[in-house]
């Protein structure tokens, strides 16, 4: 499985599609430092929101790389469908890593946050890669859900994706009848901006993991029906 | 002599299974709901040592019965079973349009397979030389010739020794001297104990006497046990003009005409 998600991380680099999804992320983390200094933990509870839809997208590019009839092939070396399914999300969920690790560190080396002693900007930083992880499991999870595999289409893909996206912040603002139909991405910005209890931490932890896995079973499932 | 050498082999393997034969109890499937069958209620199984060829015509089901059976497709309704843990497909076309080079393309395959990095290096240069890919090594796979590239998919499938290997289409595209290895390459996987099942619509399987026939028509499969005959191809040019006359007295003699092509000596 590890070789799979090696020669799929590969193919998204080799092939240069892994440009566009940095340079989307590069941009919006431009616009979102640009304007001043803020607090580093407020900066990204709203940088993991603006990534949500940088790292869904980069998903289904990685995804869509590999040709259908490679995919198959890769399914029959395996022996396994589930492991073959594993590897894309797993090869997914490294590339968001790094794109986590560039939201996270851009924003000291363009002097977007304030900085502090030491152990608080270390705290901030943990802070912050936890928010962009409550984002990345969701964000791998809806990309898949809109990759060629499942969709077969290009338009229907780009709506799955957009639709998804669009609806994740929409019924996440203050005041939604729905807020636990989608991943909790505006509840966690509120939350990194206002401060909160490490109950609603936790619960939006609970909330994240559990749409990820919700909606990652619904994709393996499309997935086993749909070669 | 080849068909001595298939009858050999067939026998050594059955003396040696160490596979379960591939079962297909009840297998449907259609593509999408509301379409139609694309295949209904296939029963049939592969005996390790068994080599299988699954004629038909031209989208009769060939490819879908040939996917099943390698597992990249899931039957709608029924199921296949006991596939054994090594399995080789090679694609009716090899999916060139991806990074890599040659030798790339297949080391990182063989580690799918499971293969460390040195035996996956010698399985490479194994099949690289046996297939005559040498001189592509470091070509990568977007500018390979349609034959070349179908040798590629060709050596992935045997990277890892398969206990069932699946050929859709195998001949299409490949050279004379490639064309010609490919019953060798099915002996030695049938030899190991392994079975193989081959679709053909160019009469190439003819260079597989001994193979039971599978025929896919109308949504349904037909199986017939393997011909106990032995026979040889001859390939024989005649003048143009008597072309048809030819052909008729050797029909007349009982001979079968597998194909006719105009030009010769290639």
């Amino acid at each position: 499985m590890i070789a799979l998600t090696r020669m799929r991380l590969h193919a998204f680099v080799r092939t240069g599609r892994a440009v566009a999804p940095l340079i989307a992320a590069l941009a919006v983390l431009s616009i979102l430092y640009g304007g001043g200094q803020a607090e580093a933990v407020e900066a990204y509870g709203v940088s993991a929101l603006v990534a949500f839809p940088v790292l869904a997208w980069q998903t289904k590019i990685l995804l869509d790389v590999e040709p259908d009839v490679q995919r198959r092939l890769a399914r029959v070396a395996l022996g396994s469908a589930r492991r073959e399914i594993a590897a894309g999300l797993l090869a997914a969920a490294v590339a968001g890593l790094a794109v986590i690790a560039v939201a996270l560190v851009v924003p000291w080396l363009v002097g977007g946050v304030k900085t502090g002693t030491a152990t608080e900007t270390a705290g901030s930083i943990l802070t912050g890669l936890g928010v962009h992880l409550l984002a990345l499991g969701p964000a791998v999870a809806l990309g898949a859900l809109s990759c060629r595999a499942v969709t077969r289409s290009a338009g229907m893909g780009a709506a799955v994706l957009v639709t998804g996206a669009v609806l994740a912040i929409v019924l996440g603002l203050q005041g939604s009848p729905v807020p636990w139909l989608v991943p909790p991405l505006m509840a966690t910005t509120r939350l990194a901006t206002s401060g909160g209890t490490p109950l609603a931490a936790t619960l939006l932890t609970a909330q994240a993991l559990t749409w990820t896995a919700l909606t990652t079973w619904l994709y393996s499932h499309l997935r086993h029906t749909r070669t | 002599m080849l068909a001595e050498a298939v009858g050999n082999a067939c026998t050594a393997s059955r003396n040696r299974w160490h596979n379960r034969p591939v079962h297909l109890d009840d297998v449907w499937l259609r593509y999408h709901r509301g379409t139609p069958w694309v295949l209904q209620a296939v029963n049939a199984r592969v005996e390790p040592g068994d080599i299988v060829v699954v004629l038909g015509r031209n989208g009769a089901g060939k490819s879908t019965l040939l996917q099943l059976i390698a597992g990249v497709l899931r039957p709608t309704r029924g199921r296949v079973s006991d596939r054994p843990a090594v399995v080789g497909w090679v694609p009716e076309r090899f999916p060139a349009d991806q990074a890599g080079t040659v030798t790339g393309y297949l080391r990182a395959m063989a580690a799918v397979r499971g293969l460390r990095p040195a035996a996956a290096a010698r399985a490479v240069d194994a099949w690289v030389q046996r297939l005559g890919l040498d001189a592509f090594r470091d070509v990568k796979l977007p500018e390979l010739s349609k034959g070349t590239a179908q040798k590629v998919g060709l050596a992935q499938a045997l990277l890892a020794p398969p206990d069932l290997l699946i050929l859709d289409e195998p001949w299409e595209g490949l050279d004379a001297a490639t064309r010609d290895l490919v019953p060798g390459i099915v002996l030695e996987v049938v030899a190991r104990g392994g079975s193989v099942l081959v679709s053909d619509h160019r009469g190439e399987t003819v260079r597989l006497p001994g193979a039971a026939t599978w025929t896919v028509a109308d949504g349904t499969l037909t199986t017939a046990a393997p011909d106990s005959g032995q026979r040889c191809v001859v390939e024989v040019a005649v003048e143009a003009a008597d072309l048809a006359g030819a052909v008729a007295r050797l029909r007349e003699q009982g001979h079968h005409v597998l194909r006719v092509r105009e030009e010769v000596g290639s």
